[in-house]
């Protein structure tokens, strides 16, 4: 028997494919699949959340875990100045809408199950006047409205069951990239509804004062913030995105002639109301 | 936002140094092939005919590698999709042949002229643990034969 020992040919056993290129292209695969489906399985299920009636979500008990601060003036006005509002944002039959101080630092506001708004002294500190107030409470009131509080739970919830059916089975690091792109898909999602809220709530500064100043004094507040230490927590909960400004602004600027001289002011007892 | 930080700095260097280092060690292992290509490793269980004074002794050798973060990402997006694990076949490509690579060493340093009988084994460490970077084990041994 003859023996020879020929060289072996080099990469048989490996495969030529770039693994950045592969990287890419099971990334972006997972992504724009995964986007796709969430994407069509929310908007279903945003269809059936708005059949979902309002008297069930007031059933909730959203209120009675965030305690109110007492019978003092500030929850009194904002009582009245919000009825304003609401009075100019023609809420559907039934919908009620109750206002909450909460006394904290945080500087937010947000709008909740079953109709309830909560409002930080954080917040309403940095304000200048009413206008400003009433575009944050306006801007709340069309959550109601829109129903955005049960629309987003529904997505969560649909989002999370996908991934924990998926997720679970497919291996933790395809798992994670399933979890971020259903993050990207729902965060789009309240995006739209921030706009669709802030649109709403110009349209309801100008039905009160004549002008929507107020709007662009609000995004000024938040705009000086962004540079602060201190994160405001508002802008991960309302993300203000320069999309976001400018849409405002050119809406609010539509129906405005001159700025600060416009603005309604604060009673005189405001600050010391909230201190 | 932070997330999506940590795991791309995590996947860059993952690729930078599984890359430079999968690199160097292929150059390393073309030039060890070539230095000791004189010495056969064959797979066949009878020993050579026409060679009856030689001695016979058992060599091994054994390698682990670790696989790189980069890599188990990519294998664990194929763990969703299906196909070739292409990240993980250069991994062992390198281990089988580096495992067999130390055969001949230690053939080569006890006068061996041929091995035969040549098996290769498999093993994955850190089995089971999800989170952890898994390294395989290459285990290569056979009967080098020595003139005496």
């Amino acid at each position: 028997m003859e023996y020879s020992n020929p060289k072996i040919p080099e990469g048989i056993n490996t495969s030529k494919t770039n693994p950045l290129y592969e990287f890419a292209v099971l990334t972006g695969g997972i992504i724009v699949t995964a986007v796709v489906v969430l994407t069509c399985l929310i908007m279903l299920v945003d269809f059936f959340a708005d059949k979902i009636p309002f008297s069930w979500e007031k059933n909730i008990p959203v209120a009675k875990m965030l305690s109110d601060s007492d019978t003092k003036p500030i929850p009194v006005y904002l009582d009245k100045l919000s009825q304003k509002v609401i009075k100019q944002m023609a809420l559907p039959e039934g919908m009620d809408v109750t206002v909450h101080y909460i006394n904290d630092d945080t500087v937010n506001a947000f709008a909740t199950m079953g109709g309830h708004i909560f409002l930080y002294r954080g917040l309403l500190e940095k304000l200048k006047n009413e206008d400003e107030l009433a575009m944050v409470i306006a801007h709340e009131v069309a959550h109601v409205k829109f129903r955005h509080p049960i629309r987003s739970l529904s997505h969560g919830v649909v989002v999370s069951l996908i991934l924990s059916l998926i997720g679970s089975s497919s291996g933790e690091i395809a798992g994670g990239v399933l979890g971020s792109s259903s993050m990207l898909t729902t965060m789009h999602f309240s995006r739209d509804y921030e706009y669709q809220s802030d649109q709403a709530a110009i349209n309801t500064l100008i039905k009160i004062y004549g002008h929507a100043q107020g709007a662009i004094g609000l995004f000024d507040v938040f705009h000086k913030e962004i540079g602060t230490v201190k994160p405001v927590e508002f802008l991960s909960t309302h993300p203000l995105t320069e999309n976001r400004i400018s849409q405002t602004k050119s809406i609010a600027m539509q129906s405005s002639i001159d700025g600060e001289s416009l603005m309604t002011p604060l009673p005189a007892e405001f600050y010391s109301w909230i201190k | 936002m932070i997330d999506l930080i940590i795991l791309i700095s995590l996947l860059a260097l993952g690729y930078g140094f599984g890359q430079y280092a999968e690199k160097r060690h292929y150059t390393s292992i073309r030039k060890r092939e070539l230095i000791l290509r004189n010495i056969p490793v064959v797979a066949s269980r009878i020993p050579p005919q026409g060679k009856p004074n030689y001695d016979s002794q058992l060599v091994s050798g054994s390698v682990v590698i670790s696989v790189d973060y980069f890599k188990r990402f990519v294998a664990g997006l194929k763990g969703l999709l299906g196909g070739r694990i292409t990240s993980y076949e250069t991994l062992l490509d390198r281990a089988r042949r580096e495992a067999i690579l130390r055969v001949k060493r230690e053939a080569k340093d006890m006068g061996a002229e041929i091995v035969f009988n040549i098996k290769l084994e498999t093993a994955s460490i850190h089995k089971g643990r999800g989170n952890a970077i898994g390294s395989v084990e290459v285990l290569a041994y056979g009967t080098a034969l020595i003139p005496n």
